[in-house]
Order: structure tokens, then sequence, then C-alpha cells
């Protein structure tokens, strides 16, 4: 059973399970840190006690010229950078500014100026910058002191130091690591870590369309939007729309997974029957649909399913409109079947056309894992007599789910977020009647995501936008916790290599 | 009785294929009527029958000829294959380098990086992509292939996982006679690990290329003015099916929907290969 190509994932899914002990055990080790910090700097050197106040003399008496030179210049950028450029917005950041923009006319020029204002967000994301790079330098500074005193140690010890062309040569060996996540890592920060404690702390002010930088200024309302997600009253009605969304987007989230998993697998099983002939033939004709890009192929299908569409056209000559009114699926006046504009005939759309996107991926996955099934287990159960239902239930099975567990969660949550299908097959076409739910801008259909999408997209709300993201957050991290937990997955990781 | 199950067996094969049958025709049955209206007559979406009233190569030397405020395909491809490459090559780089770290070496870090990756993997995406993007629209960058180039492959580094779980399966006795030998790990990540990879780093790559053609919603978010010149194909052939353009542009979109499918579903198929003999095959077994 070595193929288990993905089970770093499997593991790397697990560890949040720790976070209750991972706590006490950073306070354990926060407290053993600055206790060895504090003997370092008894046990320093004139160096080392130096260096508390000049980060570079500790390489600088360990003959590590470059090494001292660079902490120098680094902590005197830093010294600079922090009161010039972002002291003035941590200053403004408990009320997020308090100047309004506004243009006066001045009549010394004669033109209409603008004065002096303050820009909300700006103060929101650079206060953010400044208190992660506070942070930054603090943490900087104390790991400087313990790598002076180890200097300090090696000296004593008589241990070779390192010259500055060793460090650098360390840094494409036992450092190497450094070298290629430093990189990858700062644009995470800068790109994701960042914007997101902005976009959570957004969520705690009343940053919408009414209080829009430049020209307006938000300010921190503590947790009212909070409190909006879960009330409704006749003109907000985001507790209602939130409730009924939340619902269905778990619905969606369960039926879409679960339909494409067992569909996808079923597929595989069916096509690689020893039956079956033409094999690649029928694979190749499930991929040609999904080899066409998504939203080539969704703007299509809507095209397809319109109102006055060519389905449409082909169902009332074939009489299925008829035979479908007299059923009460539709209402009496209809003149065509509303795919994608009736609720409920919209929601079982959206399942159906997300199974035809969906059912080739999973039967090509599944495909790869039938064929490394290993043979000899499905020919000693035959031999005993199980029967080909019995072999699939008690071996093909359980082989697929132990493989291709970690792809189902992972797919339950890539679902829960699932943008494209939703928002290409109704955008633009689906209105909603609902007046309470078009009260806080969403619509039947609407996912989690797609309406904090179009919160922000179309309507500028991004305080309610951030605490929807707060809340699919919870509900994504809630159910890798949850599947994970019942995994009890030991430390594998280095089990195969 | 020979004859009965020779008669059983007979009829389960034709279930059997017939259902494969009816199965892929409702599966090719959209691709199929893509196909018919770009090379059928009609402009707009034909609503009259399933198989237009005749065939004409129009839209396609529309497509690429003739170019107005809303059709630009030429310059959308351009576009979509400049932050394409980039794309492909930065997050190719991040995406392996991340992974190689995360599975090979061992350094303090390396697990709470994995934990902070797994949290930032459970919020929307696009939600940091609101601020990066009201960043960006003060910086200047918006509306235009290099803040796109930016956003696509700035947080590449968070999906290291299906190289990682590749990687693990590299035996370490491999890694550790290099090590003996006096190998430096950028040595034995160069000599070693990248070349037993190819499946891997032929999956990185192609998804990273194809990433920006398939992409809508950050588009979308990074364009906001809809000038045409400067759209991706994504989302320019979104703008040719809007309520507005539809009558006139909607076999047009169908021709460039085709055009763009080919050599996408070319490197899909190629990518989909490399990923189940990435993530079932391993490399070399010890």
């Amino acid at each position: 059973m070595n193929t288990l190509g993905n089970r770093g994932f499997r593991k790397a899914l697990v560890l949040p399970m720790s976070i209750g002990k991972g706590f006490r055990n950073i306070f354990i080790s926060i407290a053993r840190f600055f206790s060895s910090l504090f003997h370092q700097i008894a046990a320093g050197d004139l160096w080392v006690k130096s260096s508390l106040l000049l980060c570079g003399m500790g390489y600088f008496g360990r003959r590590q010229y470059g090494k001292g030179i660079l902490a120098t210049l680094l902590q005197l950028a830093a010294l600079c950078l922090f009161p010039v450029f972002f002291l003035p917005y941590l200053r403004k950041f408990d009320t997020l500014g308090d100047v309004e923009r506004q243009t006066i006319f001045n009549p010394e020029t004669l033109k209409n100026e603008v004065n002096a204002f303050d820009d909300s967000f700006q103060i929101l994301l650079f206060g953010v910058v400044g208190i992660l790079f506070l942070f930054a330098c603090l943490i900087l500074y104390v790991k400087n002191i313990s790598w002076v005193s180890a200097l300090q140690k090696k000296a004593e010890e008589g241990k070779h130091i390192n010259s500055l062309r060793e460090d650098f040569s360390s840094l494409f060996h036992e450092k190497f690591h450094i070298t290629l996540l430093s990189l990858p890592v700062i644009c995470v920060v800068v790109f994701s870590v960042v914007p997101l404690l902005v976009m959570i702390l957004a969520g705690f002010t009343n940053f919408d369309r009414f209080h829009f930088p430049p020209a307006r200024l938000f300010t921190w309302v503590g947790l009212d939007n909070f409190h909006a997600l879960f009330e409704s009253s006749l003109t907000a009605t985001f507790g209602y729309s939130f409730r009924k969304i939340l619902l269905w987007t778990l619905i969606w989230a369960f039926l879409a997974t679960f339909t494409n998993y067992y569909g996808g697998i079923l597929l595989a099983l069916f096509i690689n029957h020893r039956q079956t002939r033409f094999k690649k033939f029928w694979r190749t004709a499930f991929v040609i649909p999904i080899a066409v890009p998504q939203f080539v192929s969704l703007l299509l299908v809507r095209n397809f399913f319109a109102n006055t569409g060519i389905v449409n056209t082909l169902f009332s000559q074939w009489g299925v409109t008829d035979f479908f009114r007299n059923l009460g699926l539709i209402s009496s006046g209809a003149a065509y079947i509303p795919f994608l504009t009736d609720p409920n005939w919209a929601k079982a759309m959206i399942i159906l056309i997300n199974m035809w996107v969906g059912i080739p991926y999973m039967m090509l996955l599944s495909t790869g894992v039938l064929m490394n099934i290993p043979g000899d287990l499905l020919e000693s159960a035959q031999i005993d007599g199980a029967n080909a239902f019995q072999r699939f239930r008690k071996i093909t099975m359980p082989y697929i789910r132990f493989v291709t567990g970690p792809y189902l969660v992972s797919s339950l949550i890539g679902n829960i977020n699932n943008f494209n299908i939703i928002y290409l097959l109704t955008n633009d076409i689906y209105v909603t009647s609902d007046q309470l739910l078009a009260n806080s801008n969403a619509r039947e259909v609407d996912l989690l995501v797609t309406w904090l999408y179009r919160l922000t997209q179309d309507f500028n709300n991004y305080k309610m936008a951030s605490v929807l993201g707060m809340a699919i957050f919870l509900i994504c991290a809630g159910f890798t916790l949850l599947t994970f937990s019942r995994m009890n997955q030991g430390n594998k990781e280095e089990t195969f290599q | 009785m020979k004859k009965k199950a020779h008669h059983a067996r007979w009829l389960s094969l034709s279930f059997r294929h017939g259902l494969l049958l009816l199965l892929s025709a409702l599966w090719l049955l959209p691709v199929i009527w893509l196909l018919l209206c770009s090379f059928g007559i009609d402009k707009g979406p034909n609503i009259r029958s399933f198989f237009p009233e005749g065939y004409t190569l129009r839209h396609y030397q529309d497509l690429l000829g003739r170019q107005d405020s809303v059709s630009q395909f030429p310059r959308w491809f351009l576009n979509s294959l400049i932050i394409a490459v980039f794309n492909c090559v930065i997050s190719s780089v991040f995406v392996l380098s991340t992974a190689y770290c995360m599975s090979c070496m061992r350094f303090p870090l390396r697990k709470p990086l994995m934990h902070i990756a797994i949290i930032l993997n459970l919020f929307p995406g696009f939600l940091a992509m609101i601020a990066v993007y009201s960043v960006m629209k003060r910086l200047g960058l918006t509306d235009g292939n290099t803040g796109l180039i930016i956003i696509y492959s700035a947080t590449s580094g968070l999906s290291y996982l299906v190289a990682k779980g590749f990687f693990d399966t590299i035996p370490r006795s491999l890694r550790e006679s290099a090590t003996i030998e006096g190998a430096t790990e950028a040595i034995i990540f160069q000599k070693i690990i990248l070349p037993l990879s190819r499946p891997i780093i032929v999956y990185t790559v192609i998804s990273a290329f194809l990433a920006p053609w398939t992409d809508f919603i950050f588009a979308n978010i990074m364009l906001p003015s809809k000038i045409s010149a400067q759209k991706t194909v994504a989302l320019g052939l979104y703008s040719m099916v809007s309520r507005v353009n539809i009558n006139e542009y909607f076999a047009r979109f169908c021709a460039g929907g085709v055009l763009v499918s080919i050599p996408i579903s070319i490197l899909f198929v190629i990518m989909q290969k490399f990923y189940v003999e990435g993530i079932t095959g391993g490399a070399v077994k010890g």
C-alpha cells in the first residue's frame, strides 16, 4: 500500500487538532524562552550586553564584520522607519481618522482645493502593517541577543566561527530553506495575511458604501455587524438571509460533493469493468466536456437552458413542457420551463449541472486509484468465495475511501466555496422575488461566497462581507477539524520515505 | 442451459454499452451544441432547432479579423498568454521550493508555517483579494496585466500540498547517501529530487499555466474599468454573452470558446495524466 501520494496533505490537516495542547506548549516555551534570555544577558560579556543597544556589536566582537554592519543598518532603518512612516497612522488607529474630505474654494488661487483629509482605509491598512512591523522588529531584536550569546559561547569554547562567506554558503546547505522560502513567505504575508487581517478588522467597522473612503470616513463599531448577521427587522434582513443561504450552502455542499464522489466512482467502475469494450473511447467521451474551460461550458449551458433557449423549444415541441405542467412542476400559465429562473428548478439544475462538470473529474481520479488496487487482494478474496458485490464493498470501496478521503474533505470545502458554478449560471439571469432576501442583496440560489462577492462588488458592503467571510472560515475550519479528528492519524509523514 | 447463460451475458453486455452510450451522449450534447453554434449561420443563440439551417466559417473570421468595442479576441488571447507565462514561471518556482522545504528539510518554523498555510486556505480566496484590490487601485496597478500576474502568482506558495505529497514518497535513503557523498541541499534539490519528480513538475507547471485562462473572479475584480483591450479571454468572452451583446455575439462567443478549448484541453489531458501518476504512482519506491 505505497500509493498514498497525498498523505502529506492528510497529515497537514490533522495538526490543528492539537491546538489546545499547542496553547499550553506555547506558554511554557515563552516562559522558558524569557528565562533563558535573562540568563544569556546576565552571563553575556561586554559585546553581548552592548548588543542590547546596538544590535551589531555582538558580531563585531567576534570579527563578523559583515553581519555586524548588516544588523546595525537594519536596526537604524527600523528606528527611522517606524516613527516617520507608521506612527502617524498608528496614532489615528483608535478612531480611523476624524478629518473628513472637503473641497473648499480657495479665494487666493480661485480654485477648489481638497483639505488634508484622513483616509480610513489607509489608516487601517498601515496600522495593521505597522503593528506587524513592530512585532517583527521585537522578535528580531530578542532573537539577535540569543544569536549573539550563542556566538559568545562558541568563542569561549574555542569553536570555529563562520566567516561571512561560510554563512553565505550555508544558505545553500543547512539553511537552504531560508533561501527557498523567503520570497514565497514574504509574498504570502503581503498578499494574503495582511489583506486578510485588514478585511477581518473591517468587520468591526462600518465600512460600507455610505462610509466609503477616501470621500467618507469609517470607524469602529464593535460587534454591531455580528448582531446584524443574526437579527432581522423589516428593513435590515441579514439574519433572515443568512439562515436561508447558510442552509442552502450546506445542502449544496453535501449534495454536490457526494453526488460527484459516488457518481465518479461508479462511472469509473463501470468503464473499467472487464466486460466493457472500448474503455479508452468511453473515458475520452467523458473527459472532453471537462476539458472545455468552465466559464465557456457554464455560460453555454446557461443559454442552453434559458427560458427562450433551445431545450425549452425542443421540450415544448416534444410535449415535455405540457407533461411537467400536468404534473404541477411548473405553473399552469407558464409557456416554458423556468430552468434557471425559478428558485427550486434553479437549485435542482445547479446540482445536476455540477454533476455534469464534476463526475468526469472523479472518474479520472478513481480510475487511477482503481488501477493501483493490489490485484492479489481481489484474487484471494475471489478464491475465498467472495462475490463481486462483496469484493466491491469490502476491498475496493475501503481502498478508494482510504486514498481519496482527504480529497473528499477538500472537495467539500471547495464546494462550500464553489463560486464559478453558481455565479456563471445565475448572474444577470436569476432575480429573486423574495423581498426580504432582496433587502440584504441576497438571492435564493446564492451560496455564502457568491453573496459575499456580490456584496463587495456590486454594493460595496465590506463590513457585512467581512462578517460573512469569517462565518465561511468557521464553517470550513469546523468541517476540517471534525473529519480529521475521526481519522486518528499518527505521525505517518515519513513512513514511506 | 448453456444457451441461457449466453443469452444473459449478451443482455448484460448490450445493457452496459447502451447505458454508456446514453450517458456519454448526455455529457457530449452541450459540447456538440457549442460546435454547431460556432459554425451555424445564426449570430445569436439558435432557438428554433438543434441543428442550424446552414453552416459558415464567418464567425471565426469575424472573431479573428474584425474587431470592435466588444470583440477583441486576439488582444484578449495575448493578455491571457502573457499573464499565463509569467504566472507559470513564478508559481512553479514558489510551489516546488515550498514543497521541497516542507517535505525534505527539517527546521523549527516548519510546522507553524504549515499550520498557518492550512488556516489561510480556509478563508475564501477573494476576501483577501478585495483589500489587495483597494491597495493596488491606489498604486495604479489595476486594469493591466501586472496586477493580475501579482494576484495569481503571489500566494501560490500556499498550494504546495500536492507536490509535497509527491516529494514525501521519494526515499530518504537517496538524499542521505547524497549527503554522505558531500552534496549540499541545493544540489540534492537540483540533481536528485527535481529529476525524479517529472510528473509533479509537469502537473505544477501546467496547472499554473492554465489558472489565468480559466479564472473569472480575480480578473473581474482586478479589471474594474472593463475596457475591452485589457480583458483576459475569460472576461472578454463573458462580456459577449451579456444581455446587451448576446444576440449579436453569441456565435462568436462559441467560436472563441472552441478556439481556447483546443489548446487548454490538450494541456488539461496531459496534466490529468501526470496528476494521477503523481498522486497514485509516486516516484522511485525504496
